[in-house]
């Protein structure tokens, strides 16, 4: 009882904002969605003080509120859209405004190559399939229904508690007024054998470089390759899966 | 001059300044330069076809932009009934804004070196010191694919929703090999910063351009370039024959011409980058090398970058009628059965020289033999086609000599 009143700052609006995405899902039945809109509001603002940076300069916080909210409210749009082209649509908003916020964190090539890879090709994708599958205009009720809206919202906020509950133990509400400098240019401390390499630290005279090209490069290629090439490989084997799943041309495709 | 221009504004407005001078000069120029190369490349098709083309307002036709533009802005703008009208609406404006946005890092002229928004030097781009400028690029250029995306979606008709779903797949495609072409550049340059990209070939001089050592990327770049904007030979999108106009079917007026203005700008845009990447930008030998200095040299600079980039959209502009378009299956096949494999094998050549130090002139001929190779697979690739065509039973009463 004692955890509860301890954390009710993130127990409410984590209840607020599951009633809100369950209140704004697409249904058969009419409800006012100015009630989920208002629930989620309540949410987000009894939120902030949480998600609020520290006092920054003005229009670092401008930018950071513009492309943070952005990325929220696109992505309860996506969530409870009911149209999946509209849907699609707001999931690329979201992958653009977060990568304002890489942007606004020094990390330029994580925000160009997200853009590429998320928006430009993955979400196009969608498109092409959700065009094949669905016309404008015409309308079939499975794809416009959720199937499990209580639980799945649920399921979905269990884990951003979870995020959320992490995020206060590294500082939350307390650590909030400490001041915005990056300490190492790292958000979680390096294992000791990469701090020690010296390719993977950001130059003495330009520390703002450690989201560079270059110094992603030494670390990926340094001291990640490991996972990078465990990673290339698996991405492999899923594309030789992909082509040998397919059925031949002589099998009749399409 | 522009010193006391930028002095005559309030302190906290000095830095907007240049800027925003700078998107102004680019976009006015940008709008006239594009309503006359449509005149242009109406001239020039009527030259190859041997016809005479627009030749009746004004003098040889010059003032035709002037006529079309009145026309598509004082054209009925039709919203068919049946359209998603948002999505309709929004679609001309994304293809323009993201072409646009893709120039904000293309240099139009000599950057200055030690370049600060208030000392009144012209910065000749919108965006200067982006250190990953190609890759900025690629990434606004990925996202112009939505116009045509959402327009073909939105005018929910089967013209248009084919002629998009094509883009897609198209532009999906191509934009690997276009990413891949200029990782060669970007190696031999040590940096993805198109200015970085710039300079060095221009201290190199005319021996130091990067097609001695690329010619097989700038290939590569020119024909990816070219199917992500949708140009013949790779406009299966708009595909007249068959799609009557493809995603741009259901829109007329200002709307239909907003899209072509942003496949112009991308053209304008691919024109720039290919002679800034591969033919040295500004440099061009005696009269703009880069520690030329006398009066009026960068004007001359400019002006040299700006007849590269024409050269390159006369060339884009005959390539329409001298090449025919591709079927989807050799489009498709053309992507990731040539370029991609070509430009990884480019990136490999790269690697080698750069990895046991060799002198870079090494890159010209294995460029030459990766070419040479690509096209002696080519030719066997066609055997079984040919072996096909044998085994097919041949009739022992027929009429060859009309089958064929």
């Amino acid at each position: 009882m004692e955890w509860t009143e301890e954390n009710m700052l993130l127990l409410i609006p984590l209840g607020l904002g599951w009633l809100a995405v369950w209140w704004l899902m697409p249904t058969n039945t009419k409800r006012p969605r100015i009630l989920g809109g208002l629930a989620a509001v309540a949410a987000l603002l009894m939120l902030q003080m949480m998600l609020l940076p520290p006092a920054g300069d003005l229009v670092r916080n401008g930018l950071f509120f513009l492309f943070a909210g952005t990325a929220v409210i696109t992505a309860g749009l996506m969530i409870t859209d009911r149209s999946p082209v509209y849907s699609a649509l707001w999931f690329a908003l979201v992958t653009l405004a977060v990568c304002g916020l890489f942007l606004l964190n020094s990390a330029p090539f994580l925000a160009a190559s997200t853009i590429i890879v998320y928006a430009g090709a993955i979400i196009v994708t969608f498109m092409f399939v959700i065009m094949l599958a669905q016309q404008s205009g015409t309308s079939s009720s499975y794809d416009q229904q959720p199937f499990q809206p209580a639980v799945a919202s649920l399921g979905a906020f269990l884990l951003l508690g979870a995020l959320l509950f992490t995020l206060q133990e590294w500082g939350g509400i307390d650590g909030k007024n400490a001041p915005d400098e990056p300490k190492t240019g790292q958000f979680v401390a390096l294992p000791a054998g990469i701090a020690a390499n010296p390719l993977s630290q950001a130059p003495a005279d330009n520390p703002r470089e450690i989201g560079s090209l270059r110094v992603l490069g030494r670390s990926l290629f340094g001291d990640y390759l490991f996972a990078v090439e465990l990673a290339g490989t698996v991405l492999l084997i899923a594309t030789i899966g992909a082509i040998a799943l397919a059925p031949r041309r002589s099998q009749g495709t399409l | 001059m522009l010193e006391q221009l930028i002095n005559m504004f309030p302190e906290w407005a000095r830095p907007f300044v240049m800027p925003l001078l700078t998107i102004v000069i680019v976009l006015q120029v940008n709008l006239g330069v594009c309503s006359y190369l449509i005149l242009l490349e109406r001239k020039l098709s009527a030259w190859m076809q041997d016809r005479i083309g627009p030749n009746r307002v004004g003098p040889w036709g010059l003032f035709q932009p002037v006529a079309d533009m009145l026309k598509l802005l004082l054209k009925e703008d039709v919203i068919p009934g049946h359209v998603n009208k948002v999505l309709y609406v929004l679609a001309p404006g994304i293809s323009v804004f993201t072409t646009m946005l893709a120039f904000a890092v293309v240099p139009f002229g000599p950057v200055p070196d030690h370049l600060s928004s208030t000392d009144g030097q012209f910065p000749f781009i919108i965006a200067p010191g982006i250190d990953l400028g190609l890759v900025f690029i690629f990434a606004v250029t990925s996202l112009a694919v939505y116009g045509i995306i959402l327009g073909g979606w939105a005018s929910n008709s089967k013209y248009s929703a084919l002629g998009a779903m094509r883009a897609s797949a198209q532009v999906v495609s191509y934009e690997i090999p276009l990413g891949m072409s200029v990782v060669g550049l970007a190696l031999l340059t040590g940096s993805m910063s198109i200015e970085k990209i710039l300079l060095k070939q221009a201290d190199a001089g005319i021996l130091g351009w990067n097609i001695w050592f690329q010619p097989l990327a700038c290939v590569i770049f020119f024909a990816a370039a070219m199917a992500e904007a949708q140009r013949l030979p790779f406009d299966l999108s708009e595909c007249e024959q068959e799609l009557v106009g493809g995603w741009h079917t259901e829109y007329s007026a200002m709307k239909w011409g907003l899209f072509f203005l942003g496949e112009y700008t991308h053209v304008i845009t691919i024109s720039f980058l290919t002679s800034i990447l591969f033919f040295g930008g500004w440099q061009f030998p005696l009269i703009a090398e880069s520690s030329s200095n006398y009066l009026g040299s960068t004007l001359v600079k400019v002006l040299v970058l700006m007849t590269k980039s024409f050269g390159f959209i006369i060339v884009i502009q005959m390539l329409r009628w001298t090449i025919p378009r591709f079927r989807f299956d050799q489009l498709m096949g053309l992507a990731w059965k040539v370029l991609i494999p070509l430009a990884t094998l480019n990136v490999v050549t790269v690697m080698i020289v750069k990895q046991f130090q060799l002198n870079v002139w090494w890159l010209l001929p294995m460029s030459a033999g990766l070419f040479l190779g690509a096209g002696l697979v080519g030719t066997q690739s066609t055997r079984p086609f040919a072996r096909r065509k044998t085994e097919v039973a041949v009739e022992p009463h027929g009429h060859h000599a009309h089958a064929h």
